[in-house]
């Protein structure tokens, strides 16, 4: 494990079952996160990113496999760890909050029931315990402890966002994987989720890993972005070097087509449509849609390498130079 | 009238559409295949007893002698009155399962009219209906059918089919009413009122093929329910006596004492019984297995 | 009747209160709350911005006919939506057309795609013959580049959420409707796509005259393609103004908090300050009396929470409801 480096994903691939064949829908994904860093995950829908984290947090069901890779994590390859092994680096070291958590709080219980019983889930304390640990997550995020006695329908959408993180936060994991946390969000909520999960790094060191279809949303918070298209990571690197020097065309396209308030300016979308798991194109995935694709894009798929300090991209624009 | 055509072009495709299930899902194969076979046999019934027994009924008294053992002529043998039992068997497929389907019938189509009207309209007139639905369904049968048999015994297999189908529509009803609450405000539904289309086209051609399969598995529930209630309750005396139907064929058969005696005519005519019953639920089970299915594939991708 | 110069749309003080809980009353809701704005009869587009929860929907719901106000009216062209429903509903739904949200419930599943297709030519009458209209149906695929072979004969479940968005804007080229009212029509999309659909909203404006009133909630694409913007909070209209007025310098607190809470794609420009509010919003509450934001709002006095302020213009068609600046 590299320097200060927390979780090491090496070509990690997880494949679906179908009449029609494997869908590849995670194929040979490799990447470092390291301590302390907000590493967002960026990729329009289908580009496989949500089953990534699945993968790494162990949650594939059939008919998905993991058809290969490692997940190395403190020394250890997540993937080959037995179930109860797996039990014990879950909320404990690692935390996952999934898409649409919020939802699927119970609304017959209150806030602190819920916290509670998540908390003994996951470590052997008692309820009085549980209920203090939950106390201390709540403040260590800054939410009133008033919402505890609370029902989950009584909270606004960020609120119970928030209430999700200090139930993930609770046995302070060292990383915290989080699903588009705020895509069912408004604005103003969405921003305090945000600042909420900036704070974690800040305050506390935590590592986060962010996944989320708004380009926005990782400028504001990420350290480090990864962009995923058809079930590969075609570029990786700090954020602003991504935002502003975009290697991919892919990456290029994508941040060209973002409207904001801070420019009037043209925006223009990517042409032609996402490709399907089932039916990826061969050679680089992006060509049929890419303006600079060459011969060689059409037959081999690029590999993705470091271009520049501490910036990776798969392209063959960048192959040899 | 345009919107009755229209229908009429999506019934029909409706249809192609079914056929096409059928073929694909195995439980739906096998359960259709042995309803079809029950149905053949019911219809053909009273030809099949006309080469054996000539022109004689089975529930007649005296076709054969009394008690007489099973043989190739009367392969479930004769009771105390010498009636053909085993004639009696295929003759009550055929009026248990009219029965059944002429209730299961009458019940959807009432239950489809009222569940609808219920839905669209909405406000007061959807609140006095449900009012009604409700206290209908609150009513028990039972005692209804026990009474209406005492003080008219002679009762053809039609008015037995409209009692069981016009008490069994609540059910029905209620489900169908939630579908249409909710498919009403379904993007779609507003898009077609941007389009022009008025109210009846809105039900028939854009809420209707939505209902559909709640609508078809409604029914072959309600036909299950009619056979299983007409059984039951001949089961224990009460509808008219000259319906040769399973159910009688059962009461007769049990209140002779053939359990003891010839136990192999009552599991015949049970066996008869649970065949029903199971092909119509493999249908089920299978419709229901393909619809939702596909109704997912609506909503993801 | 119309009279000249008329706004294309205006709402005058419209109110509409749901009632809770059953045939025998409840509790009521106010969901639009005296809500005044206008669209010029130039073609324009209009972003009506507000978070989930302020009325916008309803107030979409109400311009298309499908809620009657409860309190105030909606003039299209100077006439009342109700009148025009009543009259002549046929030349209304040809004149204002909508696009929805969500690219995957405006199909019916049981139909191919074309039906909607057929169905708009033939209820409006746009063919006489079944040749032209399917000359019609490929001009307006082709316009939105679509490939009729690509898209016709299909069912919605096997096309992509970007086709069927555009395929509804084919729908709407083949009426050219004077008025789209587009609740959302993005929030859906990849982001990809996003732009250019837009795009084509802005086109329907300059090439074929058709105004647009641009319902969301995200300010980065309302200010790409809207010239004014009203902004809506808890029912109620908060502030009024072009774009970039409203972007640049926000005067109610409430559309301030909006502007700088918007995420921006630009790494080098982020959020400074931690978001502080008067009071940690728990649970969006509507309050009977005074302005809906008091609660929340950093600069509230007593006066706030007991008396709704009312629309006033600070110059320029700039117009605030916020006792700041009464």
């Amino acid at each position: 494990m590299g320097r200060n480096s927390i979780l090491e994903v090496k070509n990690l691939k997880v494949y679906y079952k179908t009449v029609f064949g494997d869908a590849r829908v995670v194929d040979d994904v490799s990447f470092t996160v390291y301590r302390s860093e907000i590493f967002g995950i960026a990729g329009e829908s289908g580009c496989g990113k949500s089953t990534l984290v699945e993968g790494i947090y162990r949650l594939v069901k059939p008919p998905g496999y993991i058809a290969g890779g490692e997940v190395l994590f403190e020394g250890a390859d997540l993937l080959k760890l037995s179930e109860n092994e797996m039990r014990e680096i879950r909320w404990k070291k690692i935390a996952y909050i999934p898409q649409g958590a919020m939802s699927s709080l119970n609304p017959v219980l209150r806030v602190e029931e819920q916290m509670i019983d998540a908390i003994i889930d996951h470590s052997d304390v008692s309820r009085e315990e549980a209920l203090e640990i939950a106390r201390r997550a709540l403040s260590e995020l800054g939410l009133p402890e008033m919402v505890l006695r609370m029902y989950p329908h009584e909270l606004s959408g960020g609120m119970k966002q928030r209430v999700i993180i200090a139930t993930a936060y609770a046995l302070h994991p060292e990383l915290i994987i989080a699903d588009e946390p705020v895509t069912a969000l408004d604005v103003v909520s969405s921003r305090e989720v945000l600042q909420t999960l900036s704070e974690l790094r800040d305050r506390h060191g935590t590592t986060v890993i962010l996944v989320a279809h708004d380009m926005a949303v990782h400028a504001e918070v990420d350290d480090r972005l990864a962009v995923m298209y058809a079930g590969k990571i075609i570029e990786v690197g700090k954020v602003d070097k991504v935002f502003y020097d975009p290697l991919h065309p892919y990456t290029k396209g994508l941040i060209d087509s973002i409207p904001s308030i801070a420019k009037k300016k043209m925006i223009k979308g990517i042409p032609g449509i996402a490709p399907s798991p089932l039916n990826w194109p061969p050679g680089c995935r992006f060509h049929p849609r890419c303006p600079y694709s060459k011969d060689v894009c059409r037959s081999e798929a690029p590999e993705l390498k470091e271009v520049k300090p501490g910036h990776l991209v798969a392209c063959h624009l960048y192959a040899g130079d | 009238m345009n919107s009755m055509l229209k229908s009429s072009v999506s019934i029909a495709r409706a249809l192609k559409g079914i056929i096409r299930i059928i073929g694909k899902n195995n439980k739906i194969k096998i359960g259709f295949c042995i309803f079809l076979a029950l149905l053949i046999v019911g219809f053909a019934s009273p030809y099949i007893n006309r080469l054996r027994i000539g022109d004689k009924r089975p529930h007649d008294l005296g076709v054969g002698r009394r008690w007489e053992q099973p043989s190739i002529k009367f392969p479930l043998g004769t009771d105390d009155y010498g009636r053909d039992i085993f004639g009696m068997l295929l003759v009550g497929i055929m009026y248990s399962l009219s029965i059944g389907l002429l209730a299961g019938a009458i019940a959807t189509l009432i239950a489809v009219t009222m569940g609808f009207i219920s839905g669209y309209k909405g406000g007061f007139v959807d609140h006095t209906l449900r009012t009604f639905t409700d206290t209908l369904l609150v009513i028990p049968l039972w005692p209804i059918y026990m009474a209406i048999a005492t003080y008219i015994p002679k009762l053809p297999l039609e008015s037995v089919a409209l009692l069981l189908g016009i008490f069994s529509w609540p059910g029905a009803a209620r489900v169908i009413r939630a579908q249409v609450l909710s498919l009403k405000e379904r993007a779609f539904v507003k898009l077609a009122k941007l389009n022009m289309l008025n109210d009846l086209e809105i039900v028939f051609l854009e809420l209707l093929p939505n209902i559909a399969p709640y609508i078809i598995i409604g029914f072959i529930n309600s036909v299950m329910g009619a056979i299983f209630a007409e059984t039951g309750l001949r089961l224990i005396g009460i509808g008219p006596p000259l319906l040769p139907t399973l159910g009688y064929l059962l009461s007769i058969t049990i209140g002779v004492g053939m359990l003891s005696v010839r136990p192999y005519v009552v599991a015949a005519v049970v066996g008869v019984l649970a065949l029903i019953f199971i092909s119509l639920n493999l249908i089920n089970i299978g419709l229901e297995e393909e619809f939702n299915p596909r109704l997912k594939k609506v909503t993801g991708l | 009747m119309k009279m000249e110069g008329t706004s294309l749309l205006e709402l005058r003080n419209v109110t509409k209160i749901f009632k809770g809980g059953g045939v025998y009353g409840g509790k009521e809701f106010r969901a639009v709350d005296e809500v005044s704005f206008s669209m010029p009869s130039e073609p324009s587009i209009l972003a009506l911005v507000g978070e989930s929860g302020s009325g916008k929907t309803t107030i979409a719901n109400m311009i298309l006919g499908f809620l009657k106000p409860d309190g105030g009216d909606i003039f299209f062209k100077g006439e009342s939506v109700t009148s025009w429903l009543q009259r002549k509903p046929k030349e209304y739904r040809r004149k204002v057309q909508a696009v929805f949200q969500d690219p995957y419930e405006i199909y019916n599943p049981s139909y191919r795609v074309d039906r909607i297709l057929k169905l708009t030519v033939r209820k409006f009458n746009l063919a006489a013959s079944e040749a032209e209209t399917m000359r019609l149906i490929y001009e307006a695929l082709e316009a939105l580049e679509l490939r009729p072979q690509d898209v016709l004969g299909r069912y919605p479940h096997q096309l992509s959420g970007g086709e069927r968005q555009r395929l509804m804007l084919a729908r709407i080229l083949l009426i050219k409707p004077e008025l789209i009212v587009a609740d959302e029509p993005v929030s859906m999309l990849d982001v990809s796509l996003r732009a250019v659909f837009l795009n084509y909203l802005e086109e329907f404006k300059s090439k074929y005259g058709i105004s647009c009133l641009y319902i969301t909630h995200d300010f980065n694409t309302a200010y790409y393609i809207a010239d004014k913007a009203v902004v809506l909070n808890l029912g109620r209209v908060v502030e009024i103004g072009s774009m970039e007025e409203i972007v640049l310098r926000p005067l109610h607190p409430y559309t301030q908090m909006l502007i700088s809470s918007i995420p921006l794609p630009d790494p080098k420009m982020r959020w400074k300050e931690r978001l502080e509010l008067r009071k940690l919003q728990v649970k969006e509450i509507r309050p009977e009396k005074g302005c809906p934001f008091a609660l929340r709002c950093p600069h509230a006095t007593k006066k706030c929470e007991e008396v709704k302020p009312p629309l006033i213009d600070v110059g320029g068609g700039h117009m605030v409801a916020c006792h700041l600046y009464g």
